[in-house]
């Protein structure tokens, strides 16, 4: 979530300084629509890409403020929404925008009909990490005094979807990563989906080529098992 | 002012600090002599640290300490975890190697996606530029294989060498000479070294473990017989100087040429098998009354080995010339001369042995330190043929006993071959004792670098144990078992039959069921010699009856993996000998039903049962008291046409209460029985 309201502050930067950065928005309006899968944002972004200028200067006039934050506007729009909002007699403040996403909703697998089998990881919700269920990524970036939190994070978020991608299929749960010296170890769950050799080529790429892009030794631990653990079924 | 007053203070300051530190050094200084990981430390001389009573404080030097010092220290207390595979293999029961060949796949395909990953950072190295290590980690980086220097001139012709591109550094430098620039004396040189190690061809940039060890593998067999021909192993080995090749044009284009010019033509030459021009060259390198390096008379002392058609005695004597004019040259000898006469002593079978004694004590008189590789050499020419028809030299004990106890470090490639061919004369002269000093060798310090790659230190294992199996009580053999399999070597089925052998010299068969199951983790479910020895030792007496009912459940497994076996196979995969034991085993441990499909399997598969095995059915049939199965066996020693029919017949009629039809059949049969036995008699007599 914080990924995803960090990539709409970028955004609205942009927007305020009036300068065109069309890469930036590309990136914003792509890890947005991946993170939050709101089929809304990304339907408004199309919107406001096919439909004609004046069009979309009445659409947002209508709309309002608040909605100038979201990814609408196209990129002939920003200096005449620039000078529109300053008209406006309000101190310039930043508003947080961004899809809606109750965090009564957040890491929770809905119930269904008795079906549906779920992990541990899974059956658990996040008031429950470090009463029944530890963390999955371990660095000391929240400790006191510590700093580079959100680098770890972002390394995070890199690691599992390289992962995801390199192993396909084969991860049975979430990675956890540990943190340890200058080292990163991954511990993976895979589904015994590979012969062996297959594995060890995986294993061998993957550590390779995550050390030489975060320049620290990476270690991937690989432990086995023939099926998805099921902890429950909801 | 104040630059006084400073170094006044740090006079007074000096002179405070002086006997503290005294005293303190003087008290670390004792301290290392028990600190058994002080090796990496340099342990200063504390001469007059005992002498505290005489006015006198020597200082001894700071200490350092090496950089993974408290490492090492913490690493000295784990030993080895026998339970445990090598740490290059993940954890996990999927994922561990079961055999050597599993394991070397797996190497193998590990190393294949690390050159994977290393193709992709080399081709766009422009999104690993980012660095975040502090401090910077250069082999984290992405390497530059393509020379940036375009144009011809003498900074891109070095760059190309450095980056060891050697066509485009001939091809530069035959741009320059075009051009009309002279090319300095070093680059030059630079150009023909390179030239000279690659053998003018493209170094090849795949890190090529098969054709490494396939190189290895050629070497070992060329240097155990040398009938073969040296132009077939160079054709296999590698690269032969052809004659007018780039090196030796450019050589002859370089209007001036110095000692090292010579030096690197003849290791160049010598290296890729052109004796002969070497020497030539060497003489040219005397007649311009220039002086070779200790390398060059390496290389040298090779060549002279290496030309055919000469006697051993005239290389050796032309050896002994080169030394001489070495010592003229006053060039100083070092270890890699004495292991190169060493190496092709070798080759001289018989007569080299004096010389090699007289090589080892020069080199000991000169004070050069013999590395592993100097006493391989000496192994090999002592013990070249691996069964001695008379005695056998006592030199391995006398090795031995001067390498107790010393750690070594590598000088030599050839030093990791030590401990293999010390083992294989261990077990050639089947010496237990001698073993057990060539593994606590082994165990000292940090020599176990130098057991070689996996396919050797599975032969010294290999060797080890079968030395075990052989010689060793059977409780430290098992101990052993425990400790080497398989952690550090994967037994072959050789191995395995031997451990089998020494578990029925000492009698503690009950042992084998528990050798079958590891034998079908180690890949050998399907090797028929293990299976015949597992069943014939099981099969061969008889035993408390929970014994006979664990090897029936041993037979019975050993019987579903020749019948999965037959299932792949169209070969039948069955033998006489091991159907008859597992029918035997059967039996003994009550089990008559599969004993009875066991029979109906001797006539699929069309094998003869033994007459004990046909007995023992007689046996078990009385004792479950019923004819049927008496008339059964009969039937069978009839099909089959034994000799012992008739007996059994007459067994069948003693003992069992046979009804009227079962009579009449059995007449017929044993009219059939006789008259075929007659006729074979005729035959016989016929024949005769």
């Amino acid at each position: 979530m914080a990924g995803r309201s960090g990539a709409l502050e970028r955004e609205k930067l942009s927007v305020k300084d009036g300068v065109t950065h069309p890469e930036r928005r590309e990136e914003g309006s792509g890890s947005g629509s991946d993170l939050c899968k709101d089929p809304e944002v990304g339907r408004a972004q199309e919107g406001g890409k096919k439909t004609p200028v004046a069009g979309v200067l009445r659409a947002v006039r209508t709309v309002g403020l608040a909605k100038l934050a979201a990814p609408v506007c196209c990129q002939e729009l920003r200096p005449l929404v620039l000078s529109w909002s300053r008209e406006l007699p309000c101190v310039w403040r930043a508003l947080h925008t961004s899809a809606v996403c109750a965090k009564n909703r957040a890491a929770r697998v809905r119930v269904g009909k008795g079906d549906k089998p779920v992990t541990y990881e899974e059956a658990h919700v996040p008031h429950h990490i470090a009463h029944r269920k530890g963390w999955l990524s371990l660095h000391t970036g929240n400790l006191a005094g510590e700093d580079h939190a959100a680098e770890r994070t972002v390394e995070d978020i890199f690691f599992r979807k390289f992962m995801l991608g390199t192993f396909p299929g084969c991860l049975a749960d979430k990675l956890v990563l540990k943190r340890r010296a200058n080292q990163v170890e991954i511990c993976a769950l895979v589904l015994r989906q590979l012969p062996a050799h297959k594995f060890y080529v995986l294993v061998g790429y993957s550590e390779t080529l995550l050390s030489h892009f975060y320049k620290c030794p990476v270690h991937l631990h690989l432990q086995t098992v023939p099926s998805k653990v099921v902890y429950k079924y909801i | 002012m104040a630059a006084v007053s400073s170094a006044r203070w740090l006079r007074v300051r000096r002179g405070l600090c002086l006997p503290l530190t005294g005293r303190r050094a003087g008290l670390c200084g004792r301290a290392p002599s028990s600190r058994f990981y002080s090796g990496s430390a340099a342990v200063p001389e504390v001469e007059g640290a005992d002498a505290t009573g005489t006015g006198e404080v020597v200082i001894p030097k700071k200490k350092t300490w090496d950089k993974v010092a408290v490492l090492q220290a913490l690493a000295s207390t784990v030993h080895r975890d026998a339970t445990a595979a090598p740490y290059a293999f993940q954890d996990d029961p999927y994922l561990i190697p079961t055999s050597s060949m599993e394991s070397h796949s797996f190497l193998l395909a590990k190393k294949s996606g690390e050159n994977a990953a290393k193709f992709v950072i080399n081709s766009y190295p422009k999104y690993f530029q980012k660095d975040i290590a502090e401090p910077h980690i250069p082999c984290f980086m992405p390497e530059y294989f393509e020379p940036q220097i375009e144009g011809i001139s003498e900074a891109a012709l070095q760059e190309r060498i450095k980056l060891r591109k050697v066509k485009a550094s001939v091809d530069m430098f035959d741009q320059l000479l075009q051009t009309g620039t002279t090319v300095s004396l070093e680059t030059a040189n630079c150009l023909l070294d390179l030239l000279c190690y690659c053998g003018n061809q493209e170094p090849s940039t795949n890190y090529n473990f098969q054709q490494r060890e396939q190189a290895e593998e050629l070497e070992e067999a060329t240097e155990g017989n040398n009938e073969k021909p040296k132009k077939k192993a160079g054709h296999q080995l590698g690269v032969t100087w052809r004659a007018k090749n780039n090196a030796e044009r450019i050589f002859a284009l370089m209007p001036e040429k110095n000692a090292h010019s010579y030096c690197t033509m003849i290791r160049g030459m010598v290296k890729h098998r052109a004796p002969t021009q070497a020497l030539n060259l060497y003489t040219e390198l005397l007649n311009n009354r220039l002086r070779a390096d200790v390398h060059t008379f390496n290389s040298l002392i090779e060549a002279t080995a290496l030309v055919v058609n000469e006697k051993f005695e005239e290389k050796w004597n032309n050896i002994l010339d080169l030394l001489k004019q070495m010592v003229a040259q006053n060039v100083k000898p070092n270890l890699q001369t004495f292991n190169t006469i060493l190496k092709c002593l070798r080759r001289f079978h018989a007569f080299g042995k004096l010389p090699a004694l007289q090589t080892l004590r020069e080199m000991k008189a000169i004070g050069i330190e013999p590395s592993l590789a100097t006493y391989h050499y000496i192994i090999q020419l002592f013990y070249q043929h691996e069964s001695p028809s008379k005695g056998s030299s006592l030199i391995i004990y006398d090795i031995m006993n001067e390498l107790m106890g010393k750690k070594f470090s590598p000088k030599d490639p050839d030093d990791d071959m030590f401990f293999q061919s010390a083992m294989r004369v261990c077990s050639s002269l089947r010496d237990l004792e001698l073993a057990y000093q060539v593994h606590d060798l082994l165990n000292t310090g940090d020599n176990r670098k130098f057991i070689g790659p996996d396919h050797r230190r599975n032969f010294y294992y290999s060797k080890f144990f079968g030395l075990l199996c052989l010689m060793e009580q059977i409780d430290v053999t098992l101990k052993w078992y425990k400790d080497l399999i398989p952690s550090v070597f994967f037994p072959h089925s050789q191995t395995l039959i031997d451990l089998l052998q020494a578990l029925d010299v000492a009698n503690r068969l009950e042992l084998i069921p528990q050798i079958w199951k590891d034998s079908k983790e180690y890949g050998h479910t399907f090797r028929r010699d293990l299976k015949e020895e597992i069943l014939m030792l099981m099969a061969r007496d008889r035993h408390p009856p929970e014994l006979q009912v664990a090897f029936a459940d041993c037979a019975a497994d050993i019987k579903s993996t020749y019948e999965s076996q037959d299932a792949r196979q169209t070969a039948p995969s069955w033998l006489a000998s091991s159907l008859n034991y597992i029918a035997v085993l059967f039996l003994r441990a009550g089990r008559t039903q599969e004993a009875w499909k066991m029979l109906g399997l001797f006539r699929t598969h069309n094998k003869i049962p033994r007459s004990e095995l046909l007995n023992e059915f007689m046996g078990s049939a009385k004792a479950s008291g019923s004819p049927a199965q008496a008339i059964e066996i009969v039937k069978l020693a009839g099909a089959f046409s034994l000799p012992i029919c008739e007996s059994l017949t007459q067994t069948l009629m003693a003992d069992f209460t046979l009804s009227q039809e079962q009579k009449e059949a059995l007449g017929d049969l044993t009219a059939l029985t006789s008259d075929s036995s007659s006729d074979s008699d005729n035959d016989v007599g016929e024949g005769k």
